[in-house]
């Protein structure tokens, strides 16, 4: 077998000058194809929304917020159309999900903080996946009086578009959704939104 | 059956394209399963059709159809509460989830807007890399096509001529 590495086979297209001048011709078109694309992808990457931001992208934000027709874990109906006129936050929940189970104390305090305000935020669990029993124990155990809503169906969860929570989603007074919160949040996070958004409006 | 009649059978199928029979069986197969309809669907094939073609939104390479996570569960639950409602076609059904969980949902790419690039690069790939091996191959066939030249017979003519004195000197 001949060794090709030690003896490499001539190019007499490239080395006979002038002979055969077409690929000396087109290698520099294709260095300059192959920059132009290089060129292209570092311009999308610097273009990238790098931008470190507390909130999440969603089709919702700035349009009506999805029907919310459902009732609360003691059997009391709850319409989000009818909530018109106050803040409104959202907070798919879990009791096995352990980013659901640390964030609770700070939704606590939250929930606690707005109902002292004349125009706070009016706060509502969504119960998503999990068994009103475990729920029900759930907030037995670590507290939190405010009231949990029952998606049996999934229907407010997929119209929210949630697939994993926890997840907190602000709707203005005019039921507009503002804010999508993926993952864990805080009542410091959750208290600085409002302030902006009421602000803004 | 005889021999000579089955040879002459085998004779003539050889002589025959079977090659067109295959293309047209083929084509014929591909015309009939594109266009025939699969008759009525109840309201499970429908929820069952539509849940395979969206993908779950937590797990990776499963359809809503297959997966038992949480968001695909509420998705099927989805699903199936506008097919009964009856008041949505297959397409918006998808188009609402697809809007309420973003495009990695669909299993199948759409064919408008950037994702359309999904659908048009491989065929542009293959149309550019025929088109290139046609020229190639004809620049091949032209190259083996060249008429030899009075040094090429000559060369030829010389090396025969070497061959037979070779050989009438071992003969001898």
């Amino acid at each position: 077998m001949p060794d090709s590495v030690s003896d490499p086979a001539p190019e007499p297209e490239v080395l006979a000058d002038g002979a055969a001048p077409s690929p000396r011709r087109v290698a520099p078109f294709v260095v300059a194809a192959i920059a132009v694309v290089i060129a292209g992808l570092f311009w999308i990457l610097i273009g990238a929304n790098t931008s470190e931001s507390d909130t999440a992208d969603s089709p919702l934000l700035g349009r009506p917020a999805p029907v919310v027709k459902t009732t609360t874990l003691d059997g009391q109906p709850f319409d989000l159309q009818r909530r018109k006129g106050s803040w409104v936050v959202l907070n798919f929940f879990n009791s096995t999900c352990v980013p659901c189970v640390q964030e609770h104390g700070e939704l606590a305090k939250f929930a606690q903080e707005q109902s002292q305000l004349g125009d706070g935020a009016e706060f509502y669990t969504v119960v998503w996946d999990d068994n009103r029993g475990a729920v029900e124990k759930f907030f037995a155990d670590n507290g939190g009086s405010w009231p949990v809503l029952t998606d049996d169906d999934a229907s407010i969860s997929v119209a929210f578009g949630v697939a994993k929570v926890p997840e907190t989603w602000v709707i203005d007074p005019y039921g507009v959704v503002v804010y999508r919160l993926i993952s864990g949040t805080t009542d410091d996070q959750l208290t600085r939104l409002i302030t902006q958004a009421k602000a803004g409006s | 059956m005889s021999r000579p009649t089955t040879r002459a059978l085998n004779a003539s199928l050889k002589r025959w394209p079977g090659w067109l029979l295959l293309v047209a069986v083929v084509v014929v197969a591909l015309a009939i399963g594109a266009t025939r309809s699969s008759g009525p669907m109840t309201d499970g094939d429908r929820i069952d059709s539509i849940a395979q073609r969206l993908a779950c939104p937590t797990c990776d390479g499963e359809s809503v159809y297959e997966s038992q996570a949480s968001a695909a569960r509420g998705i099927k639950q989805q699903i199936k509460r506008f097919v009964e409602e009856g008041t949505s076609t297959d397409g918006q059904i998808i188009q609402y989830i697809q809007t309420q969980f973003g495009t990695k949902t669909l299993l199948v790419p759409n064919a408008s807007g950037f994702d359309a690039l999904v659908w048009a690069l491989p065929a542009f790939a293959l149309v550019v890399s025929i088109a290139g091996l046609t020229v190639a191959f004809r620049r091949w066939k032209l190259a083996s096509d060249t008429v030899p030249t009075d040094d090429d017979r000559a060369m030829v003519a010389a090396a025969l001529a070497l061959e037979g004195e070779l050989e009438q000197a071992d003969g001898s």
